[in-house]
C-alpha cells in the first residue's frame, strides 16, 4: 500500500545511522552539523554549518534529530544578530520527526519534535517552534515569532489558525517513519 | 486528489436515525471526520467528535511568551497577556521591544552600548510590516512590564470606566440572583434525566450570568417569581457618568470629523480595515494612525468530556507546552485505521517519480480521476490498533442512496451511477504487537508469512482467479490487511465516486481488563474464555472525481 518514493542510488550517501544525504545538497561546514539518524537531506538543499559563532573551539551550528526531512531546495541558515555591538551567529536546534517542505528557508533558533513545515515557507530569524506545531505551505513567519505547541500557523505574516488534534504526535511520528521507509533507492 | 476515507460521528443525527446522510449531500461532510480527530468513549462504547464533546478550560497561557497565567488573574488582565507580548495593530504579527539607537559615536557607526538592555526610550517594532509604536507616540522608559503600562491607558478610557461602573452597579443584583439560581440547581437536575446534567449546569450558569433568564426556566419559574419581585425592589436607577452623545463621539470623534478626515484622505491605507478594528472592545477611530498595539489574547488548554456520560476523554498535562496527556481516549486506538488507494493511479505515480519528483498541479488533479463507463479496482488497507485480532465485515450502504434518488427528481437518478463490490465475507486483521513497531524491520513485513492469514488470502486469490481477482483479501502483514474492492462506473456518471461504508468488527473483549492491559502474553488472552463483541461504525469513502466520457484524457497522464 505504501508507494515507495524512489531516489537514484548514486545520488545519495547513506551513513551508518541511516542518514541519507544527497550529493546535490550543499553542506557547508559539515563538521558543525549533527544529524540524528534516519534523516534525509534532499537534493538542492543548502545547510550552512559554516556560519558558526565566533570564538575558538568546536561548535555545533545546526543539529537535526531523527527521522527529519530537509526538502528539496531548502535553505537552513543559523540566525544572527548584533548583541552589545558584536555580530554573531547562533546555533539552530531541530528535534526529532521534523519535516521541512521544499524550497523553505529556515532561520529558526529552535524547532521542537514532531513539527511539520510546509513548502515555500520563510521561517524568520530566532523563531521558536514548539512540539507538534505545524506551518502551512507558503507561510511567512516573521523573526522572533513563537509558535506554541499543537498550533497551526498560516498566512503572511503567519498567524495562529487552529489547535491541532490531540493525536498529532502519533500521526506525525508514523508519517515521518513511513516516509523514511518509503524513501527507497532505485538502481540505475 | 488522493482518495479519502472519513469516519462517521452520529452526533449530528437525531436519536432515531443512526445511519449517516447520503454521501453526495453537501451536509453529510459535517458528520464525517478524519479518524485522528475523533475520540472514543469507553463507557458509552461510542465515537465522539470535536463537535459533540463538552470542553472545559484546564489552563491559560500566552501563545507568545508561553507564560502560564493563573486562572485567578485571567479576568483582571482581561484575557490578554499582561507581560511584554503585543501584536501589531496593522498585520497582527508579534511586536518586538527595541531600544533606541545608541548615541552616534561621530564616526558614522553607532557606539557600543554599555547597558545590557539598550538606550531608552524603548518602543515596539513589527518585524513584518515595520510599524513601530513611536509612530503613534507610545514609548517606554523601561523595557519590562509594558503591558501594565499600557493597561493603565486601557483602564482609564471613559468607556472602560463606564463599564466598570455598570458592573459595580449590577453587582448586588447579580449576587442575589446567582444565589437564587444556585439554590435551584439541585431541584432542576433532579427532575431531569442524568444525561442532562450538562444542560442543567449550563442553564444555571446562564441564569446566574444573565439576570432575568432564570425566571424563564419553566422548572424554576415558581421559585424565581418570588426572588424577582424582591430583586426588582432593590434595583436603584443607574446614572451614567456622562451623556450618551459624548460617549459616542469619544472614539470616532463623531460623524462630521470622520467626514472631514475622509475628505482629506489620500490613500485607502489611512482608514483601518474592519479586521484591524473589530477586535476592539470599544468604538475606535477609523484612522489607521490611531490604532494601538494589542496585548496578545491568551490561549487555553482544554479537557474534553463525553457529552452523554461526562467521562473525561482528553485531559492534558498541566504544563502549557507539554504535548502529553493524562487521559487520551482517541478513536484511533479503538477503531481499525483505514486507508484507501487506487492502484491505477499509484502505478502511474511510482513510474513517474524518479524522473520528475514534483508532479505538476494539473497532473495531480487528473491523476485520481476515473473515466465514466469503466471499472476500477481499489484497495482498502485496515490496520488493527487492538492487541487482539479482529474480524471485519464491510458493506456498502446501498438502500439509503437509492431511497434518496427515488424521492427526488429524475435527474438525481444519474447520481447513483456506480456500483461498488466489496468482499462479502468477513476477514481477519491480526493483532497489533509492539514488536512489529521496531523501525528497522520495516522491510521484513513483506517477506514474513502470517501462518493463518496469508494462506487464506492466497487460497481465496486462487479461487477467484480469472473472475473476481480484484475483490477479496489481497495482502496480510503484521496488523494490516489489504482488501480489494471494485467500482463499476456507469456511462452517464458525474461527480465523485463517494459511498458510505458500514464497517463492523468483532473482537474478543476481556471486560474485566481494559484491552491495553490484556496485552501481556498472547497465550494468556487466548486461554481466557473469549467473549466476542461487535462494534459497528460508518465511514464515507471518496475515491475521487469521475471524468465525463466525452472528455478525452489528458495525453500527459
Amino acid at each position: 500500500m505504501d508507494v515507495p518514493v524512489y531516489y537514484s542510488k548514486a545520488e545519495f550517501i547513506e551513513t551508518d545511522t541511516g542518514n541519507k544525504v544527497s550529493r546535490r545538497a550543499t553542506i557547508a561546514g559539515p563538521q558543525n552539523i549533527i544529524l540524528g539518524g534516519k534523516t534525509i537531506i534532499s537534493s538542492g538543499a543548502i545547510i550552512r554549518g559554516d556560519l558558526r559563532r565566533t570564538g575558538p573551539g568546536h561548535a555545533v551550528v545546526i543539529s537535526l534529530g531523527r527521522y527529519c526531512l530537509v526538502g528539496e531546495g531548502c535553505v537552513m541558515r543559523p540566525p544572527y544578530k548584533t548583541y552589545r555591538g558584536n555580530f554573531n551567529y547562533y546555533p539552530m536546534k531541530i528535534g526529532d520527526y521534523v519535516h521541512i517542505g521544499a524550497n523553505t528557508v529556515v532561520e529558526a533558533a529552535t524547532i521542537g519534535n514532531h513539527v511539520v513545515i510546509g513548502k515555500n515557507c520563510v521561517i524568520g530569524k530566532f523563531t521558536i517552534i514548539k512540539d507538534c506545531a505545524q506551518v502551512a505551505d507558503n507561510t511567512v513567519i516573521p523573526p522572533n515569532t513563537v509558535i506554541p505547541a499543537l498550533a497551526l500557523f498560516s498566512g503572511s505574516p503567519g498567524r495562529f489558525i487552529e489547535d491541532l488534534p490531540e493525536s498529532t504526535q502519533e500521526m506525525v511520528e508514523s508519517q515521518t517513519k513511513q516516509y523514511y521507509s518509503r524513501f527507497q533507492p532505485l538502481e540505475r | 486528489m488522493a482518495p479519502t476515507i472519513h469516519y462517521y460521528c452520529p452526533c449530528q443525527s437525531g436519536e432515531s436515525v443512526q445511519t449517516p446522510p447520503p454521501p453526495h449531500m453537501a451536509s453529510s461532510s459535517a458528520s464525517f471526520h478524519p479518524l485522528h480527530s475523533l475520540f472514543f468513549c469507553e463507557e458509552c462504547d461510542a465515537v465522539r467528535c470535536n463537535r459533540c464533546v463538552s470542553v472545559e478550560v484546564s489552563g491559560y497561557y500566552c501563545p507568545n511568551c508561553l507564560f502560564e497565567v493563573p486562572s485567578a488573574s485571567v479576568r483582571a488582565e482581561k484575557n490578554r497577556c499582561a507581560r511584554n507580548c503585543f501584536s501589531c495593530p496593522i498585520c497582527r504579527s508579534t511586536l518586538q521591544v527595541v531600544a533606541s539607537d545608541p548615541p552616534d559615536g561621530g564616526d558614522g557607526r553607532p557606539s557600543v552600548s554599555l547597558s545590557n538592555v539598550g538606550e531608552p526610550p524603548f518602543f515596539l517594532y513589527c518585524n513584518h510590516c515595520r510599524w513601530d509604536s513611536a509612530e503613534v507616540g507610545i514609548t517606554f522608559e523601561k523595557p519590562t512590564g509594558l503591558a501594565a503600562q499600557l493597561q493603565k491607558f486601557e483602564d482609564s478610557a471613559p468607556e472602560s470606566l463606564e463599564f466598570e461602573r455598570l458592573k459595580e452597579h449590577f453587582e448586588p443584583f447579580l449576587r442575589t440572583s446567582s444565589l437564587s439560581s444556585l439554590s435551584h440547581v439541585p431541584s432542576t437536575s433532579s427532575h431531569h434525566l442524568p444525561t442532562s446534567s450538562a444542560t442543567a449546569a449550563a442553564s444555571a450558569a446562564l441564569a446566574r450570568d444573565v439576570p432575568g433568564v432564570g425566571k424563564y426556566n419553566p422548572l424554576a419559574r415558581s421559585r424565581v417569581g418570588r426572588d424577582r419581585t424582591a430583586n426588582k425592589d432593590e434595583m436603584p436607577e443607574y446614572k451614567s457618568r456622562m451623556e450618551i452623545g459624548v460617549l459616542g463621539q469619544l472614539g470616532s470623534e463623531g460623524d462630521s470629523s470622520d467626514v472631514e478626515a475622509l475628505r482629506r484622505m489620500e490613500s485607502a491605507e489611512e482608514i483601518a480595515s474592519l479586521e484591524q478594528r473589530w477586535g476592539n472592545s470599544w468604538t475606535t477611530s477609523l484612522r489607521t494612525s490611531d490604532l494601538r498595539p494589542l496585548r496578545i489574547p491568551l490561549h487555553s488548554k482544554v479537557s474534553k468530556r463525553c457529552p452523554s456520560c461526562r467521562h473525561i476523554l482528553i485531559k492534558p498535562e498541566q504544563k502549557a507546552q507539554s504535548v502529553r496527556y493524562k487521559i487520551k481516549l482517541v478513536a484511533a486506538n479503538y477503531l481499525p485505521a483505514m486507508t484507501v488507494a487506487l492502484p491505477h493511479t499509484q502505478g502511474a505515480d511510482a513510474t513517474r517519480r524518479p524522473q520528475a519528483k514534483v508532479p505538476s498541479a494539473s497532473d495531480d488533479r487528473n491523476a485520481g480521476a476515473m473515466m465514466a463507463g469503466k471499472s476500477y479496482p481499489f484497495h482498502l488497507a485496515l490496520t488493527n490498533p487492538l492487541y487482539d485480532p479482529i474480524q471485519v465485515r464491510l458493506s456498502v450502504q446501498r438502500m439509503h442512496v437509492t431511497a434518496a434518488t427515488n424521492s427526488t427528481a429524475p435527474e438525481k437518478a444519474r447520481r447513483t451511477p456506480f456500483a461498488v463490490s466489496l468482499p462479502t465475507s468477513s476477514f481477519p486483521v491480526a493483532a497489533f504487537a509492539e514488536a512489529w513497531e521496531y523501525d528497522d524491520d520495516d522491510d521484513m513485513f513483506g517477506l514474513e508469512d502470517d501462518e493463518l492469514g496469508l494462506e487464506m488470502g492466497r487460497t481465496r486469490d486462487k479461487d477467484g482467479k480469472g473472475k473476481v481477482k480484484t475483490v477479496g483479501v489481497l495482502e496480510k502483514r503484521a496488523n494490516v490487511t489489504v482488501v480489494g474492492g471494485e467500482v463499476v462506473i456507469g456511462k452517464e456518471a458525474r461527480g465523485h465516486v463517494k459511498f458510505n461504508m458500514l464497517v463492523s468488527y468483532t473482537y474478543r473483549s476481556d471486560d474485566p481488563l481494559p484491552s491495553e492491559d490484556g496485552a501481556g502474553t498472547p497465550s494468556r488472552t487466548v486461554a481466557k474464555t473469549p467473549e466476542v463483541k461487535t462494534f459497528t461504525f460508518y465511514t464515507v469513502v471518496d475515491l475521487g472525481p469521475i471524468l465525463p466520457r466525452e472528455e478525452k484524457l489528458d495525453p500527459d497522464i
